[in-house]
């Protein structure tokens, strides 16, 4: 086909409009924004090769081109769902490209020529329903993003300065601080679609309280002199990004604390600072992504993950914990891999056989798997306790 | 129910605007065709004979259905349980043979109506009267497409009486030197079918065929590469024509290795003039012009059009403008209808055609 560049672009539009709308109805039935977003990314990709490289590359475009262009268009597509942060599922992603392309394909080869005669000789202009077609994708597109900004949580921005706790978040919002912005004697969230952002939290029990919500997401926060956590998540799915939580002072305290939410969505703990306390990132039977955060100091153990938990631990430093480093307990399920664990102490005054310096502990009946983890510096080695069981690359 | 819409020709353009006009909706009691003969692949299947060609230059698309899908090669596909032939076609390497072109054209032909419509006759002259156009004392009708078809065969002047000459197009056998004038498609065609009978070939030509896989470059095809053509001026557009109608034929080793071979073993050899064979074979092609055809050399003269260096000017959807307003229609399919479409002695020129043929046909009302 020999498009013209109308063609080009009434021809993606029309053949979007399909999916678009299959995308809105997957959004409808999972209240998430990912498939309209993902649609909006693929559209949005295609309109652009097509105008700043497809026109000029092809003056004539073989059956067999479409093919290495859906791979150079998925890859960018994908590279767009990292860049944005479109929380759409790999496989779901796939699918949903693969099922757009063929679907493109068959309107292309087949429907299109058989609905307009002169869709090939018109280099693939369809006429009135040409613009039909680019009103109903704009128009679709445009009701979409009006729901999504009329359903966006307000945000609430809190000005540089000491602001008297405890907040109680108990509906969906953005709190956002300026630089210097303190909330004394903590937060504590209780609605789903929440967003805190760029505060210090200071003098509270707990720090940020997440309790019985989804889709919160903690980032840029700084929490110091708590009683008991820094960060503590009861039956909720978190995100929790570029965190400083700095020394817990409590007998049971621990710097995050993610707990009792296997059947939710998995929470993630990313690029966090954790300095002292008894515990670092604790999880009880939860479902937890634990990526690249720094652990030191700690007096139980560095990561604690228990309870039939099921954590991903990769690229995190453990540095300096009495006892044991990382911690994998009560039938839970880790994989345990890039990671560095330093200079792990013995805990000689517990009497406690399990704590004698060890880097990587797994404990009753718990299963580990490691990967290209790096241990120096440590008292004692790998060891596994009570029918727990360890494997390796 | 009167017939509103003719077609002056019953060979593959004016077969190619019937189907298109069915496919549009119209009845076969509303179309009347007037042609030679019955079949409307009769004069293409003895020329194609002539020349034995096996596979067609055109893809999967040429055929002469109304929508380019299904094509040729979904068909071929289908009928096989071979999906070898959908590879090669979106590869654009599927060139139907000639048999499955002319089954289709059968099935075609009686799947729409064909005999319904067609009338025995040959038109000589377009008259311009109330409510449309009276052929011969047919008529009137308020929508005709005229696709006389070529308008003779071509011969160089200098073998016109020539006794060793005869036409590619012509039924022959092959003496035991032939020397082939041309360099087109049936030129190459002639290569190979002197070859294998046994014979040698001295290829005449003035100039080195050109090597494309359709007559002309595929953007031509679409408004893409139209919408500049139909923008130039009478001159530049002629001279585009002409430069675009010297010979051509495809690449491919099933052209290069025959011929190759030959010249290893001297039965090949490329001279600029004729020089004595026992036979002659041209290759060249058919006249060029509206004045070699009676019925347009007569419209033109009568209704004073508009012509360029033997083009018929043309509105870029092949009607007449001086002869069609909004209450009728003349169009030129075929190969008379280059000056809107360069590539209009092919399938996809007659469809070209003939889909703004049948656009025109539902705007106009009927009086």
């Amino acid at each position: 086909m020999s498009y013209t560049l109308r063609g080009r672009l009434e021809t993606r539009l029309a053949a979007s409009l399909a999916p678009l709308v299959g995308a809105c109805i997957v959004a409808l039935a999972l209240k998430e924004w990912w498939p309209v977003e993902l649609a909006g990314g693929m559209i949005a990709v295609g309109l652009a090769l097509d105008l700043t490289l497809y026109d000029r590359l092809f003056p004539y475009q073989p059956g067999w081109v479409a093919l290495p262009l859906a791979g150079l268009e998925l890859g960018l597509v994908m590279a767009v769902v990292r860049i944005v942060g479109i929380g759409a599922p790999l496989t779901a992603a796939l699918v949903f490209f693969a099922a757009s392309w063929l679907l493109g394909q068959v309107l292309v080869h087949a429907v299109f020529p058989l609905t307009r005669l002169s869709y090939g000789d018109d280099g693939g202009e369809l006429g009135v329903a040409g613009p039909s077609a680019v009103v109903a994708v704009v128009a679709l597109a445009a009701a979409a993003g009006s729901v999504a900004w009329a359903t966006q949580p307000p945000t609430v921005r809190l000005g540089a300065g000491i602001h008297q706790g405890p907040l109680v978040i108990d509906h969906s919002q953005k709190l956002i601080g300026e630089r210097g912005t303190v909330v004394r004697g903590g937060i504590v969230v209780t609605a789903s679609d929440v967003t805190i952002s760029n505060i210090a939290v200071t003098g509270a029990d707990i720090g940020i309280k997440v309790d019985g919500a989804e889709n919160v997401k903690i980032e840029h926060v700084r929490i110091a002199g708590t009683s008991l956590d820094g960060i503590q998540a009861r039956r909720a799915s978190v995100e929790i990004h570029d965190c400083l939580v700095h020394s817990p002072a409590g007998e049971y305290s621990a710097g995050i604390d993610i707990s009792f939410a296997f059947d939710l969505a998995p929470s993630l703990v990313e690029g966090c600072t954790i300095l002292g306390g008894r515990e670092g990132i604790v999880t009880h039977f939860s479902n937890v992504h634990v990526h690249d955060n720094y652990v030191s100091g700690t007096t139980l153990r560095g990561l604690g993950l228990t309870e039939m938990s099921m954590v991903m631990a990769e690229d995190n430093e453990i540095e300096n914990a009495l006892g044991v480093g990382i911690y994998c307990g009560d039938y839970s399920e880790c994989m345990l891999e890039d990671n560095v664990v330093g200079g792990t102490r013995p805990d000689v005054s517990s009497g406690d056989l399990t704590r004698l310096g060890f880097p990587i502990v797994a404990h009753s009946g718990a299963k580990v798997e490691l990967r290209d983890n790096t241990l120096s510096r440590n008292s004692g080695g790998v060891r596994a306790f009570l029918g727990a069981r360890i494997s390796s690359e | 129910m009167s017939k509103r819409v003719a077609i002056v020709g019953g060979g593959l353009a004016g077969f190619v605007a019937y189907a298109t006009l069915r496919h549009g909706g119209l009845a076969s009691s509303e179309i009347a065709v007037f042609g030679t003969d019955a079949d409307p692949a009769a004069q293409w299947r003895t020329r194609a004979a002539a020349i034995r060609q096996r596979r067609m230059r055109s893809e999967s698309d040429g055929h002469c259905g109304a929508t380019s899908f299904p094509g040729l090669a979904l068909r071929t596909a289908l009928k096989q349980r071979d999906l070898w032939p959908l590879v090669l076609s979106v590869c654009d390497r599927y060139h139907p043979t000639v048999e499955e072109f002319l089954e289709h054209v059968g099935e075609l032909r009686e799947a729409s109506g064909w005999e319904e419509s067609f009338r025995r006759a040959r038109i000589r002259r377009v008259r311009v009267v109330g409510g449309g156009f009276e052929l011969d004392e047919e008529g009137p009708f308020q929508h005709v497409l005229l696709a006389p078809g070529h308008p003779g065969l071509a011969f160089p002047a200098e073998l016109e009486r020539d006794p060793r000459a005869v036409h590619a197009y012509e039924p022959h056998d092959f003496a035991d030197t032939v020397e082939v004038v041309g360099a087109g498609m049936a030129a190459a065609t002639e290569w190979l079918n002197a070859l294998e009978a046994g014979a040698s070939v001295i290829s005449v030509r003035r100039r080195e065929p050109e090597r494309r896989p359709l007559n002309l470059p595929r953007h031509l095809f679409t408004r893409r590469g139209l919408a500049a053509f139909h923008a130039t001026g009478h001159e530049e557009r002629a001279g585009f024509l002409r430069r675009w109608s010297v010979p051509s034929y495809p690449q491919g080793r099933d052209w290069d290795e025959p011929v190759e071979r030959a010249i290893e073993a001297g039965r090949f050899r490329v001279a600029a003039e004729v020089n004595g064979a026992e036979q002659i074979v041209c290759a060249t092609g058919f006249r060029r012009g509206f004045q070699h055809d009676e019925l347009l050399k007569r419209l033109v003269e009568e209704q004073g059009l508009e012509t360029v260096d033997g083009w018929i000017v043309l509105a870029p959807d092949a009607t007449i403008p001086q002869l069609t307003d909004e209450t009728r229609t003349l169009s030129i399919a075929g190969v008379p209808g280059q000056w809107a479409f360069p590539a209009a002695d092919t399938l996809m020129g007659a469809k070209y055609a003939a889909r703004r043929f049948l656009r025109r046909v539902r705007a106009c009302p009927t009086p």
